[in-house]
Formats: C-alpha cells, sequence, structure tokens
C-alpha cells in the first residue's frame, strides 16, 4: 500500500494550486456570486492550461491523465474558492458519458470544445415528477431521426451549454428503456428558462428546459437504443468521484480560513486559537477533511485502476459533501458576526457546501444506495 | 393538558389581529423587500398604528401596558413572514426596554410616545470590529465636556442599522479604567452631527435587514441622555441580555416550526414510486425526529417565557436554550432542505431563503460558544 502521489501528481496539484491562487481573484468571485455568473474569462485560461478534462485523452484535447489527476485538480481549485472551483470542474458535465459511451466520430466532434475551453456540456437528467417512474421526455425515431419531447429541470448551464446530453424515454418501444441523445443547444425546440437564484453554487446556473418536437439526427444517439441507464449508473461513478473532490477542497478552504482567522483574531486579550473550543473545533474539521480526502482519492484510485469500487465511490461523495457541509458550518461560527458577512468571503462556502450536498443525488438517496450495494440488493 | 403559557381570549383575538396583519401588509411585501435590502419606514408606523410595538410601554407613554407574551406572539407570527427585515421584536423587546426601565422622565416622556408609533426605529449600537463577543474591549469612547457627552469611534454589524432614527450606544469612557465601570449606554438620535450611518452590510441572510456600520466623529449628545446611573452599562446590558436572547429562541423555535410544518405538506404531496414521500420509513423517522427536537424546544422555550414572565432570573436557562434551540432550527433547516431534494436549493422554494436566516441565529446576540460560557460560569464551573 502506498499513500503518496507520484512525482508528475504533486506537480499537477501545484501547478493547479498556483493558477487558483494567481487567477481567482477574491472580489471578482463575489461578484460572480452575486451575478450568477459562470466565470468565464478564468474557464478558458484554465483550459488554455489543459486543466479541464485532464481524464480525456489527448486526441480528444485532454491530457490523458486518470480520475485522481483530475480531483487533484478540482480539489486545488475548490480550496481556493468553492464558488470558481466547481463551477470549472462542472464545465464538462456529461462529456464522461461521450467519453465512455460515444463513437469515434461524437468523441471527436464534441469533446474537443469543452476540453479545449470553446463551449460547456452539461447533462439533462432529472424530471419534476416522480423520480422512479419512467421518464416523461421521450424520443420518438422516425426516418429523419429522433424527435425529443419533454421537460427536463435542474440542469445546469441549461441556458450556457454548447451541447446537452439528454437522457429521454425511448418512444419507439416502451419496453427499450432509456436512450442517450446528444442534442446542439442551439437546436428549434429547445428552450431553457432560468431556475433563477439559489442558496449556492451560484455561478453554475440552473435551467429547465423544454423540449418541443425537437429533432435530432441519427447518429446523435450514443451507444444503444435502450442503454441509457447503463451509461448514466457509470457517468454517476465518475461524477460522484469529481463531486467527491469538490467536497474535499471547499471543507479545506474552510479549515484553512478558519485556521487562519482564529490565530489573528483576539478576543478576551488573546487570539481565539487559544480557547479549548476553537481548537477543539479545528481539530475536528482537519479530521473531517483528512478523512474525506481518503476516501475521494480511494474512489478515483479504484476507478483509474479499471476497478471502480462502487461502495467507495458512493462514500467519496456522502462523506466528502457531507464534510465540506459541517467544516464550513463552523468557519462561519468561527468567524462569527464577520463570517455572515458577504465580505468575509467565508459564507458563500458554507452556501455552496450545502448545494454539493444536494448536487446529483441527495444523503439520503445516496445511503440507501449503498445499503442496496452492501446487501446486494442492486437491481 | 395545562398549557405551559396561559393565554387568555384576548392574547388569541391579538395573534389572529397580528397574523391577519401580516398576512396583508408584509407577506406580499417580502420579496421587494428582500431584494431592497431593507423595508420601508411605512411599515413600521403601519405597525404602530396597529399596537403591535413596544407594547409593554406604559400608559402614560403612549403604550398599552401589555405583558410579554404579547411580543411573544408578535414574534411567533414574524417568524411566519419568513423574512427578517422588519425587526420589530429588535425594537420593541430588546431595544426600547433600556429606554422604559433606565431611560429619565425626561428621555422617557421625549421618546417612547413615538418608539411605539412606530415614527421612531430603534437600533442598539455594541459590537465594534474589535469587539464583538467581548464587550470589555469596546474602544468606542464618551468624554464628558460640560453638560455635553463626546463621542468617537465606530460600530458594526448593526441591524436597523439604516432605518434607526434614535439609537442606544454603547460607549466608555476612557478615565475610568476598570471596563466594567467604564461602560455607558447613551440615547443618540440619527441626525446629530458627527454621527454618520456607513455601508450596509451584505449578507448570507437577513437580505431585508438593514444591518449597517456606524461611525461617530465628536458627536455630541447632551449628558442627561445617559442611562441609568454613571458607570452603570455592563450591568444594565448584562440584565437586557436575557431577555434578548429570550426573543431568538422564539425565534428559533417559530421558525423550526414553519420550517417542518410546510415541509411536512410538501412531503405528503410530493410522490415517489406512486406514494406520497412521507410515506417513507427513512423520511418518516427524519420529519419524527426533527419534530421531537422541534417539541422539546417549545417546551424548554416556553418554560422559560413563562419564568421570564415571573420576573425569575434563567440565565442559565436562557443561554442553554439560546445554544440548544438556534442549533436545533439549523438541524432543522437542513433536514427540510434535504427533503426537498435538488428543489430545496432554489431560492423560488421557501426553505432556502429560511436556511440562509436561520444561520446567524447562533451567531448573534452572544455567540453559541460564549452562550455556553455564561451558562458554565454561572453553574459554579
Amino acid at each position: 500500500m502506498d499513500f503518496s502521489l507520484t512525482p508528475e501528481q504533486v506537480d499537477i496539484q501545484k501547478a493547479a494550486r498556483d493558477f487558483a491562487q494567481g487567477e481567482f481573484d477574491p472580489d471578482r468571485t463575489l461578484e460572480y456570486d452575486h451575478n450568477q455568473e459562470f466565470p468565464l474569462i478564468i474557464w478558458k485560461k484554465a483550459s488554455e492550461l489543459g486543466f479541464i478534462g485532464v481524464q480525456f485523452p489527448e486526441e480528444y484535447g485532454g491530457q490523458g491523465l486518470g480520475l485522481l489527476e483530475n480531483a487533484l485538480i478540482v480539489e486545488a481549485f475548490c480550496s481556493q474558492d468553492s464558488g470558481i472551483g466547481t463551477a470549472l470542474a462542472l464545465s464538462d458535465f456529461g462529456s464522461e458519458i461521450v467519453l465512455r459511451h460515444g463513437d469515434e466520430n461524437q468523441k471527436r466532434k464534441f469533446l474537443p470544445f469543452v476540453t479545449q475551453g470553446k463551449g460547456l456540456s452539461t447533462l439533462a437528467f432529472l424530471e419534476e415528477g416522480d423520480p422512479q417512474g419512467p421518464y416523461e421526455t421521450t424520443s420518438r425515431l422516425n426516418q429523419d431521426g429522433y424527435i425529443i419531447h419533454g421537460m427536463k429541470t435542474l440542469v445546469p448551464f441549461g441556458s450556457l451549454a454548447h451541447y446537452l446530453v439528454v437522457v429521454c424515454q425511448a418512444a419507439s418501444d416502451e419496453h427499450l428503456g432509456q436512450s442517450i441523445l446528444l442534442v446542439a443547444r442551439q437546436t428549434k425546440g429547445l428552450a431553457p428558462l432560468s431556475m433563477g437564484q439559489k442558496v449556492g453554487m451560484r455561478m453554475v446556473p440552473l435551467d429547465q428546459i423544454s423540449f418541443k418536437s425537437v429533432r435530432v439526427p441519427p447518429e446523435n444517439r450514443i451507444g444503444h437504443e435502450g442503454s441509457g441507464e447503463y451509461q448514466l449508473r457509470n457517468f454517476f461513478d465518475e461524477i460522484r468521484i469529481e463531486t467527491g473532490a469538490m467536497g474535499v477542497g471547499i471543507a479545506q478552504a474552510g479549515l484553512d480560513r478558519a485556521v487562519d482567522y482564529s490565530k489573528r483574531r483576539e478576543q478576551f486579550g488573546r487570539p481565539i486559537v487559544k480557547f479549548d473550543v476553537i481548537r477543539n473545533k479545528l481539530a475536528d474539521m482537519y479530521t473531517e477533511v483528512e478523512v474525506a480526502r481518503l476516501m475521494a482519492y480511494k474512489a478515483a484510485w479504484s476507478f483509474d485502476q479499471g476497478k471502480p469500487d462502487h461502495r467507495s465511490i458512493l462514500m467519496a461523495k456522502m462523506i466528502a459533501s457531507r464534510a465540506a457541509y459541517r467544516v464550513t458550518y463552523e468557519t462561519v461560527q468561527i468567524h462569527a458576526g464577520t463570517g455572515y458577512m458577504t465580505e468575509s468571503h467565508v459564507e458563500h462556502f458554507y452556501r455552496d457546501a450545502r448545494v454539493l450536498d444536494l448536487f446529483l443525488e441527495s444523503e439520503p438517496v445516496q445511503r440507501r444506495r449503498l445499503a442496496d450495494e452492501i446487501t446486494r440488493l442492486t437491481k | 393538558m395545562v398549557e405551559i403559557l396561559q393565554y387568555t381570549e384576548e392574547h388569541r383575538a391579538f395573534r389572529e389581529r397580528v397574523r391577519a396583519f401580516f398576512e396583508k401588509e408584509v407577506v406580499p411585501c417580502v420579496d421587494e423587500w428582500e431584494e431592497a435590502g431593507i423595508v420601508p419606514k411605512s411599515v413600521w408606523r403601519k405597525m404602530g398604528e396597529q399596537g403591535f410595538l413596544c407594547m409593554n410601554v406604559p400608559v402614560e407613554y403612549g403604550g398599552a401596558g401589555r405583558d410579554f407574551l404579547h411580543s411573544v406572539i408578535v414574534g411567533e407570527e414574524l417568524a411566519r413572514t419568513n423574512h427578517t427585515g422588519l425587526a420589530a421584536p429588535l425594537h420593541s423587546d430588546i431595544v426600547v426596554p433600556y429606554i422604559t426601565s433606565y431611560g429619565s422622565e425626561e428621555l422617557k416622556k421625549k421618546y417612547l410616545p413615538r418608539c411605539v408609533s412606530g415614527e421612531l426605529v430603534t437600533a442598539l449600537a455594541m459590537t465594534e470590529p474589535n469587539a464583538g463577543s467581548d464587550l470589555a474591549s469596546m474602544t468606542t469612547t464618551a468624554v464628558e465636556e460640560g453638560d455635553q457627552i463626546l463621542i468617537n469611534g465606530q460600530k458594526t454589524f448593526i441591524s436597523n442599522g439604516m432605518n434607526c432614527d434614535l439609537l442606544v450606544l454603547a460607549a466608555r469612557d476612557p478615565v475610568v479604567e476598570n471596563p466594567y465601570q467604564a461602560i455607558d449606554l447613551y440615547v443618540v438620535e440619527a441626525g446629530t452631527p458627527g454621527f454618520e450611518k456607513g455601508k450596509v452590510f451584505g449578507k448570507m441572510g437577513w437580505h431585508s435587514q438593514d444591518t449597517a456600520e456606524l461611525f461617530f466623529n465628536d458627536c455630541k449628545v447632551p449628558k442627561s441622555n445617559r442611562l441609568g446611573i454613571k458607570g452603570g452599562g455592563f450591568v444594565m446590558l448584562m440584565e437586557k441580555l436575557q431577555q434578548e436572547r429570550l426573543v431568538c429562541c422564539i425565534v428559533a423555535v417559530a421558525g423550526a416550526e414553519c420550517m417542518l410544518d410546510a415541509t411536512i405538506n410538501y412531503c405528503k404531496e410530493r410522490k415517489e414510486s406512486g406514494r406520497p414521500i412521507s410515506a417513507f420509513q427513512d423520511n418518516q423517522f427524519r420529519i419524527v425526529e426533527m419534530a421531537t427536537e422541534v417539541k422539546l424546544g417549545r417546551t424548554f422555550l416556553d418554560k422559560l417565557i413563562a419564568d421570564h414572565i415571573e420576573g425569575k432570573d434563567i440565565v442559565v436557562e436562557v443561554s442553554m436554550a439560546k445554544y440548544w434551540t438556534t442549533e436545533m432550527a439549523q438541524r432543522v433547516a437542513d433536514g427540510c432542505i434535504q427533503l426537498y431534494g435538488g428543489f430545496g436549493c432554489c431560492e423560488e422554494n421557501p426553505i432556502g431563503r429560511s436556511w440562509r436566516d436561520t444561520r446567524v441565529l447562533s451567531i448573534f446576540a452572544g455567540t453559541n460558544e460564549i452562550m455556553k460560557g455564561i451558562a458554565a460560569k454561572f453553574m459554579g464551573l
């Protein structure tokens, strides 16, 4: 067993940290957050330097690295700023499905957009109706291709993305299950509607997207007809690992600021770090960060070994996003009145952590899935 | 079952009136106020016209001389409006009582009637950039110059900071060495030369509340604006903080009750696999656990309200309740968001605002760490 990073991984980590420190302007960060604005310029620079989609092969504009390397970058970005970090990490959201299940033409056509900073991608899977029921968004195949009807909700970058990976109920044969289609954002009949402000992760705006007779060429189907559920399951493994890395980064950000502030802030004639209660909080926070990191790295490592460990992956997202929430709660508490104010630059960590915890699937759902895994009741 | 708080028919009718007023005059405006970062002065006046402000002020000063249960009712009903900008409990039950209890006859006659009518909105200025929990390290000075007091310094995170017409200000006399005997409270009118309002803070929550910083630059007030005897500020603050913290508990418990009620309704309507999500055991247990905590908080709170009305010294219990109920409210806010899932994080859903607003309860009016310290001290530990 070897817990150390390779020299190359250490270099990647350092480069990502240096980039984040140099480019994530704190004041601009607050503006992005306030305006629900995607940090476009920073993302462009990050793409140019090869930080986006490092896990994609070089022929598609990536670096041919693993999920662990991607996790190190995501963590480094989020530990500088939770808002910019999560926004950059999700800029290629859904493209993993194209990479893992798409054909050569699809990969060549779409992936370089996201890895080279030309456009964002997103995945539209959630709907307002019964989460256990069949999707109401359907794809019907005719001579010219597919026609999509329906409505998706909580779609990140719904109005900004260059292309969308859309999970549909295959309408041609109801027994087929779900199919996944690649849809260009500008396709006629596709209309995003902003879901407004969120409590956190505001640089990743959410949209509701309606599909009215949206025509998609047949070659835009990813994988087989009806293989959507399988693809989505694989994708969830991958994105849970990335989400775990975001959680670790946000928690680290909270810890760093809390340590720094408690050494500087004096009350009752001494720095507050001298009080037992603050020291205990810091010890607990540090522990949470480290436990989350171990689980996130283990999950990423298992994936890169070609043997994704589903339990570790589920736990990584669950532990890391809860760690981010609890740690940043204490960061705010240690900063007290200052911590509640926007200008403290820590209150949005806590808001972002709250949303991260709900992202993809909430903690109760993750627990249910983990229990299924442990008891082997997975359907 | 014997209720801990003995509400009379008059109280119940009062609650109905308050609720109807908020539903008509407040709820429809909340989104606008949250956007504006402040509530209009006119709503304070309307509160006053209805007799919903400073209810304990004696009749001779324009008040109604009502009992504390009326304050409890206004606080609880305000929590149901899911906003915090119209900080009536701060005005009625925290700031104005300093004037009612310690003000001279002249000050009471001069200011109380207009506090009751809502013509004057008040604020309490204690916190400074470097003096939060540690009041003794306060640096704002009040220097006697003949019949005048010269005030210099800075206060921060002051609720009602922009709207305030009248301030109860804590400042120290630099010649008195013992910090506990150096602090005095002064009434300062907005518009007094040398008293400037600074910026309004952007915050995680309380968006409709005009929390601001205040500056004093050779600001002169008459010596007669001092509350109580010279050097008595610290004792007055300690005495009045019991009610301030009790008000925080009311906000916390009433807020938790509202959040949970709304979430239970949602869970009964939202369907998964054809069943309401309230029918799932996991969700049921989560809801039951939250409801248990809310009921524990309510029982503890009502007992403390009853003791407070009887005039008992409950500093230990209020400190405990302030820390426990405000953390409980945050657990409930978090648990409720969890049940809403992804939709819970959208601001369109009221739970998002409640969650942001609830976070500050364990920070202001003395952090929860300070609460535990006070309880420990008074428990003789």
